[in-house]
C-alpha cells in the first residue's frame, strides 16, 4: 500500500500562489495519474520520489516511511529507492545501453553488473541494442532501456513521467503492453503519468485525477 | 639564460596546472551546485586577478603572504621560510591568475549538463561524489579540459604577479616571460626573440586546441 499525502505551496512573483493539495492511497498495482498539463502530475511524482520536499504531508510504502513532516522524517532521494522514467528518460548519454542499465545495479562488480543489465535487456528484448549510446536508439529503445534501469536498481515503486509521449502510436501499443508486464512481474506498485485519456482507459483500474493541484475523486 | 627559464617555467607551469585543476574543479563545483549566501561575491572576488593589473594582485600576495604579510608574517615566524622570491611563490603568483580561468570555464560546463541527469542518478542510489565522478564529470569534461589549457597558457605567460612575489633571479624565479624582459633590457635581442616565439606558439597551440574542444559535439 503506497499512502501519499503531499501539501505544498509555490510562490511566483506577480501571481497567485499555487497550491499543491494531493491525498491518495493505492493498493500494490498500477495506478495511473491524469490532469491537464500545469495541473501538478509532475511534481507529485517529484515529491514522491524526493526530488523536492513539500511543506508538509507523509509519503509511505508499506512500513517505509519517505517523508513525515509530522515525525520530521525526510529521506533524500538515494535512500528512497524509487525507480524514475522520465519523459526525456534521462539516459546518460556516454554510457551504453548496458552501461546504463549496469549503473542502477545496487550489488557485485562490474562484470557481475553488465550480466544482470543483459538480463534486463533480454527481458525487454532489446539485446541487440546493448553496445548503443543513446543517441543510437530509436524513442522505444531509449524508454524500454530507461524502464529496465529504473527496474534494475531493485525499486519499491516505479513512477513514469508520461514515458510514451515521444513515441509513435503503433510503438506505444506495443509499449504499454511492456509496461502493464513489467509491473506484473515486479508486483510493485507503478505510478504512470498520462494526460492522455486513452492511456489512462486502458490502465482504468486505480486512477487519479489532478485538477489544479488538487485530487478529484 | 634560456634553458633555465624554459626549465623554471615548465616546473612552474606544471605545478600550478595540477593545482589549479583541482582547486578550480572544487570552486566550480561550489559554485555551480551550491546556493549560500555570498556567492558571487566570492566568484567575483575570485575572478579579480583577471581584471586587475597582475602587479596590483601581487602587491595583495606581497601583503598577504610575504615575509612580513598577514599569513606569511606567521609562516616565517614559525619556520624561518618565506614564499617570497621563491619558486614557489612564482607558482602562487601563476594559480591566482589563471585561477578565474579554469573557474568560469568549468563552472559554465557544469551548469549546462542537464540536472535529470544527476537527478537520474540519484534516484538509481548514486551519493553526490560517484555522481560527480561518473555523470557530471564526463559531460562537463571539454569545458573542464578548456578551462585546463587556458589556465595552463595563463601562467605561463604570467610576468607581474610573478615579478612582485617571486622577483626575478635567474635560475631561481626568472620564468620565461621575465627572461624576455631581461633579454630586451639588456639589448639581447636573439635570446628576447627565441623565448618570444616559444611562448607565442604555445599560446596559440593552446588557444586553437580550446577551440576546437568547445566546438566538437560528442554525444549529440
Amino acid at each position: 500500500m503506497l499512502t501519499v499525502d503531499l501539501k505544498k505551496r509555490f510562490e511566483k512573483k506577480g501571481e497567485t500562489a499555487f497550491r499543491l493539495d494531493v491525498s491518495f492511497a493505492v493498493e500494490n498495482g498500477f495506478t495511473v495519474l491524469t490532469g491537464a498539463s500545469g495541473a501538478g502530475k509532475t511534481t507529485v511524482l517529484r515529491l514522491i520520489a524526493g526530488i523536492s520536499t513539500p511543506d508538509e504531508g507523509l509519503v509511505k510504502i508499506d512500513s517505509n516511511v519517505f517523508f513525515d513532516s509530522a515525525n520530521k522524517i525526510d529521506l533524500p532521494i538515494q535512500t528512497r529507492r524509487v525507480g524514475f522514467v522520465f519523459q526525456d528518460y534521462a539516459l546518460f548519454p556516454h554510457f551504453t545501453a548496458e552501461e546504463n542499465i549496469a549503473y542502477g545495479v545496487k550489488a557485485g562488480n562490474q562484470k557481475t553488473k553488465i550480466e544482470r543489465a543483459r538480463e534486463m535487456l533480454a527481458l525487454f528484448r532489446v539485446e541487440h541494442i546493448k553496445n548503443r549510446i543513446p543517441r543510437e536508439m530509436s524513442g522505444g529503445e531509449q524508454q524500454r532501456v530507461a524502464l529496465a534501469r529504473a527496474l534494475a536498481s531493485e525499486p519499491l515503486m516505479v513512477l513514469l513521467d508520461e514515458p510514451l509521449s515521444a513515441v509513435d502510436v503503433e510503438t506505444r501499443l506495443k509499449l504499454l503492453d511492456e509496461i502493464e508486464n513489467a509491473q506484473a512481474r515486479a508486483a510493485i506498485p507503478f505510478i504512470y503519468v498520462t494526460h492522455n485519456e486513452a492511456e489512462a482507459e486502458r490502465f482504468g483500474k486505480q486512477r487519479i485525477h489532478i485538477q489544479n493541484g488538487k485530487t478529484i475523486d | 639564460m634560456i634553458w633555465d627559464a624554459l626549465q623554471l617555467s615548465m616546473l612552474v607551469v606544471g605545478v600550478t596546472t595540477a593545482i589549479v585543476g583541482i582547486i578550480g574543479l572544487a570552486l566550480a563545483y561550489l559554485l555551480a551546485k551550491n546556493d549560500f549566501r555570498g556567492k558571487e561575491l566570492l566568484d567575483a572576488v575570485l575572478t579579480m586577478p583577471l581584471v586587475l593589473p597582475p602587479t596590483v594582485t601581487g602587491y595583495y600576495l606581497i601583503v598577504l603572504l610575504g615575509r612580513r604579510g598577514l599569513v606569511g608574517g606567521y609562516l616565517y615566524d614559525l619556520t624561518g621560510w618565506t614564499l617570497a622570491f621563491t619558486w614557489q611563490g612564482a607558482v602562487v603568483a601563476a594559480v591566482v591568475v589563471s585561477l578565474p580561468l579554469m573557474i568560469k570555464a568549468a563552472r559554465a560546463s557544469i551548469e549546462s549538463v542537464d540536472p535529470n541527469y544527476e537527478i537520474a542518478s540519484f534516484t538509481l542510489g548514486k551519493g553526490k561524489f560517484e555522481t560527480f565522478l561518473r555523470i557530471t564529470l564526463p559531460l562537463a569534461k571539454r569545458g573542464i579540459f578548456a578551462g585546463l589549457v587556458l589556465s595552463f597558457a595563463r601562467a605561463l605567460g604570467e610576468f607581474g604577479a610573478t615579478l612582485m612575489i617571486a622577483g626575478n633571479i635567474p635560475g631561481k624565479t626568472q620564468t620565461m616571460p621575465l627572461a624576455i624582459y631581461e633579454a630586451v633590457a639588456a639589448g639581447e635581442e636573439r635570446q628576447a626573440q627565441i623565448l618570444a616565439l616559444i611562448l607565442t606558439a604555445v599560446s596559440i597551440a593552446a588557444v586553437y586546441s580550446t577551440n576546437k574542444i568547445s566546438r566538437s559535439r560528442i554525444y549529440g
